[in-house]
């Protein structure tokens, strides 16, 4: 198991090494000027200097190798863009308000999604069983600043309930986290429905059945368990959907969230930025699987031999 | 046994759902209208702005929100009185003579540490815009003063000889002596930019790039930063040593950061914030916002025009039928909805000098039977054409509506979007051959008609058209130099003349002139007040009681 641990992590460095290399090949191939934001034009004089502070006028292999030096140090390099500012600093301030976000609506999707897939499931064909999936597949449908824009105004500026918009109490925390977990949970919510039935259709659970075990000993112990297997599988890409999913979501709710970040340094050509964070979700991304494949032998005794 | 389960499930569901409901109090009130009310007793304004500021140093802010912070923190040397004509601020008064403008600054000026704000305080913070290792994006701001250019322009080697060479100098502790490269009128009320404060320089030694943090930052202003959570909220408090602070009402300004527009307005109207700082309504909701007792409307120095490539559009006639076929009045009241104005040059209403510059040769309704006269005498007319937007909210509506005006001329234009940066660099200058029409727009960085005349000059990194006229540059040259106002008008209407009038070569058609719209609770609505450049002193804000 350690071994096979170690083996993964060591993997990570190449794979991280190669998403720098192609994020950094792409944001060069993409036009446009990080150090013009307006349509003002920038003065000769002023674009020299700033190349040069930002080592942006070196050729592109040592502008490479400065950058891989700088994230092996743990160093993400000047934004571009918020001058006062490094990739760092946005990092230790925004991204744990991310995580929170992530996680949270992780929470709401595991809350609500997984017992109304095993409601629907225990009761296929029901009323419930159509309710859970119809609104599982409109939490599919919607887009999230439509879901978002309909929240605030119906919850927050009709009915006064919960803040519009921020991240300073729980209370603002509510709604951007139920908005950003809905796709989430309509998609636990199918799954674990799905995998449920066809567990309950296995041999072992009529086995158990015929043992005279307790039905609810059954459910909880031999079906739910082994129907999890696949909502593990899916989390680990979840989480980093929901981490860089979030951009709509924090826009919308004003979160001082990173996710926002990703796509707004895009467009404004903040190199660094965009890289720093790539690097990092890449890494998340690359640990989820991680954790996922421990959770796995945890989950699937089967799974342990063939992988360590 | 069966059923225990599922109710043992649906028991953690509406667990959960109470979980939420029980989250659900506290909303607050909408505050009710207010009359002619006196002073509340609560001076404390909740702000909504519409971003996160790149940097609180004004050697490095290049955008509005920044700028406001700013010039609510820091004592610029002169404030922008109604007319944009500069009043003064930190400085008491000024001369000018020629190429030489000397401030001469009060002596209560005092930084929040109790130092004394002085003359060298400015020649510092000039000179290190215009280091090349700060690499200040808005140096340019300061290239009027002699010298400035050639040492932003420096190489490391020569940089501390260029250094004392720039004309700039603090006489004693209250005089600062500049030295422009040409008369300049306009200079003293550039001066109200906030390129032009004084930072602190001992702060800005010690700290490096983190001296705008709140907890190190040294201002001078009417208000200090007390707190600053990086895309979340910027809190100002009054800052009761400066100099006027007797006559500053607030004693807060809670500031959050919201960049969606939309969620702006609802945290206006859910009763969160008391203004908005002017940042734009969204679009689509302008009907509803405009009727609310709450909107207000600004003129803003800032013209939104389509540009034509030269090249492409070669004949006058033709463009002159371009023009002449925009309904500006048409376009402002069913797609931009903000109460713009039409735009008929490219020099805006309000600017000092307009009545002067203005042209009245493009009609602000459409003129079809001349633009139909006009496209008649055209020679080779392009019937196929393409018009390029960056593709921000609001832009695509336009062109479509353009679009329309240019199909009854038998013109068919493909409308074209790009992501904004890409299309920046697609403009040039000059502008990639498969541009014909171009949408631009222009917001003035001071209030003289040059720096909107400027632009045309054929060197100017603005001037995307291939519009290249020696003429034209002599003239913006002359009234660099012309320090009376009336003479000075003079010019600029000839070389408005050139770009929009009857002989005009119509580089661009002005589509309008902007406004700056807001959402203002009636309590602060007569003393929060957005002047033509974007700029609010919130040392006037008084909150009226309900």
């Amino acid at each position: 198991m350690a071994a096979y641990i170690i083996r993964r992590l060591v993997w990570t460095v190449p794979v991280v090494l190669l998403v720098i290399f192609m994020t950094f090949m792409l944001m060069k191939q993409i036009e446009g000027n990080p150090f013009r934001q307006t349509e003002r034009a920038v003065p000769a004089a002023v674009q020299m200097n700033l190349e040069r502070k930002f080592s942006l006028d070196k050729p592109w292999y040592v502008q490479y190798a400065n950058y891989v030096k700088g994230v092996a140090t743990g160093d993400l390099g000047p934004s571009l863009v918020l001058r006062d500012r490094t990739v760092n600093d946005v990092v230790k301030e925004q991204f744990p308000r991310s995580i929170e976000l992530g996680l949270l609506a992780f929470g709401w999707a595991v809350l609500l999604g997984v017992p109304a897939g095993v409601l629907a499931a225990l009761k296929p064909n029901s009323r419930f069983d159509y309710g859970a999936m119809f609104f599982s597949n409109v939490g599919f449908a919607l887009p999230n600043f439509l879901v978002a824009t309909l929240l605030i105004y119906f919850v927050s500026v009709k009915w006064g309930l919960l803040p519009t918009s921020g991240w300073t109490t729980w209370e603002h925390k509510i709604l951007p986290s139920f908005t950003l977990g809905l796709v989430p949970m309509a998609y636990f919510a199918r799954l674990v429905r799905g995998t449920m039935l066809e567990t309950l259709q296995q041999d072992y659970v009529r086995t158990a059945k015929a043992k005279g075990l307790r039905w609810r000993r059954i459910v909880t112990v031999h079906v739910l368990r082994n129907s999890l297997i696949p909502v593990v599988t899916a989390a680990a890409p979840l989480l980093g959907y929901i981490i860089t999913g979030s951009f709509i979501v924090e826009n919308i709710f004003a979160v001082p969230g990173i996710g926002r970040y990703y796509v707004t340094a895009v467009s404004a050509r903040d190199y660094s930025v965009v890289m720093g964070l790539t690097v990092l979700l890449s890494i998340i991304v690359i640990a989820a699987n991680l954790v996922v494949d421990i959770l796995y032998t945890i989950l699937d005794p089967r799974t342990r031999e063939a992988r360590t | 046994m069966r059923l225990r389960v599922p109710l043992l499930l649906a028991a953690a569901v509406v667990a959960a759902l109470a979980v939420v409901a029980a989250g659900c109090g506290g909303g607050s009130e909408k505050e009710g209208a207010v009359g002619e009310g006196k002073k509340a007793t609560s001076q404390v304004l909740r702000m909504a702005w519409g971003a996160e500021p790149p940097s609180l140093d004004p050697g490095l802010a290049t955008d509005t929100t920044s700028s406001n912070v700013l010039l609510n923190i820091m004592d610029p040397l002169v404030r922008l009185g109604p007319d944009l004509q500069p009043v003064p601020a930190l400085a008491e008064s000024w001369d000018v003579d020629g190429k030489v403008v000397t401030f001469h600054l009060r002596d209560d000026g005092r930084w929040t540490n109790g130092d004394p704000v002085t003359a060298n305080d400015f020649e510092y913070s000039w000179k290190r815009t215009l280091d090349p290792k700060l690499a200040a994006d808005y140096a340019y701001q300061l290239y009027g003063i002699v010298g400035a250019e050639a040492y932003n322009n420096a190489k490391p080697a020569q940089a501390a000889a260029l250094r004392d060479k720039v004309g700039v100098k603090a006489l004693d502790d209250r005089t600062l002596q500049v030295t422009l490269t040409s008369a300049q009128p306009w200079f003293v009320q550039q001066a109200a930019h906030h390129s032009f404060l004084a930072v602190h320089e001992p702060t800005v030694e010690r700290y490096g790039a983190k001296w705008t943090e709140p907890q190190n930052i040294v201002t001078d202003g009417p208000f200090k930063l007390a707190d600053w959570k990086h895309d979340a909220s910027i809190t100002l408090v009054k800052n009761a040593d400066w100099r006027n602070a007797d006559r500053v009402a607030l004693d807060r300004v809670e500031g959050r950061i919201i960049v969606d527009g939309t969620t702006r307005v609802q945290a206006f109207e859910a009763g969160e914030v008391d203004a908005l700082d002017g940042g734009g309504l969204p679009p689509a909701d302008m009907p509803r916002l405009k009727q609310l007792p709450e909107y207000e409307k600004y003129p803003a120095l800032g013209t939104y025009y389509y540009g034509f490539n030269l090249k492409n559009v070669p004949d006058l006639n033709q463009r002159r039928a371009m023009a002449f076929a925009i309904d500006r009045q048409s376009i402002i009241d069913n797609v931009a909805q903000a109460d713009q104005i039409p735009a008929t040059g490219m020099v805006p209403k309000g600017m000092p000098g307009f009545e002067t510059i203005e042209q009245n040769f493009l009609p602000p309704r459409a003129d079809l039977t001349k633009a139909k006269e006009f496209m008649a005498k055209a020679d080779d007319p392009k019937r196929t054409i393409t018009l390029f937007y960056n593709d921000a909210p609001g832009h695509k509506e336009i062109a479509v509506a353009v679009q329309a005006m240019w199909n009854e001329l038998g013109i068919d234009a493909t409308i074209k979007a790009q992501e904004f940066a890409q299309y920046l660099e697609f403009l040039g200058p000059p502008p990639n051959d498969a541009v014909y029409v171009y949408r631009l727009g222009w917001i003035a960085d001071y209030g003289d008609p040059m720096n909107f005349l400027e632009l045309w000059t054929s060197k100017s990194g603005n001037n995307n058209s291939r519009f290249a006229s020696p003429a034209y540059d002599r003239l913006i040259e002359k009234a660099r130099n012309t320090a009376n106002d009336e003479q000075r008008y003079e010019i600029y209407r000839q070389a408005e003349a050139m770009l929009t009038g009857p002989q005009g070569e119509l580089p661009i058609a002005p589509i309008y002139w902007y406004t700056y719209t807001n959402l203002e609770r009636e309590s602060v609505m007569d003393s929060f007040q957005i002047n033509p450049l974007d700029q609010f002193d919130l040392s006037k804000v008084v909150i009226k009681e309900a």
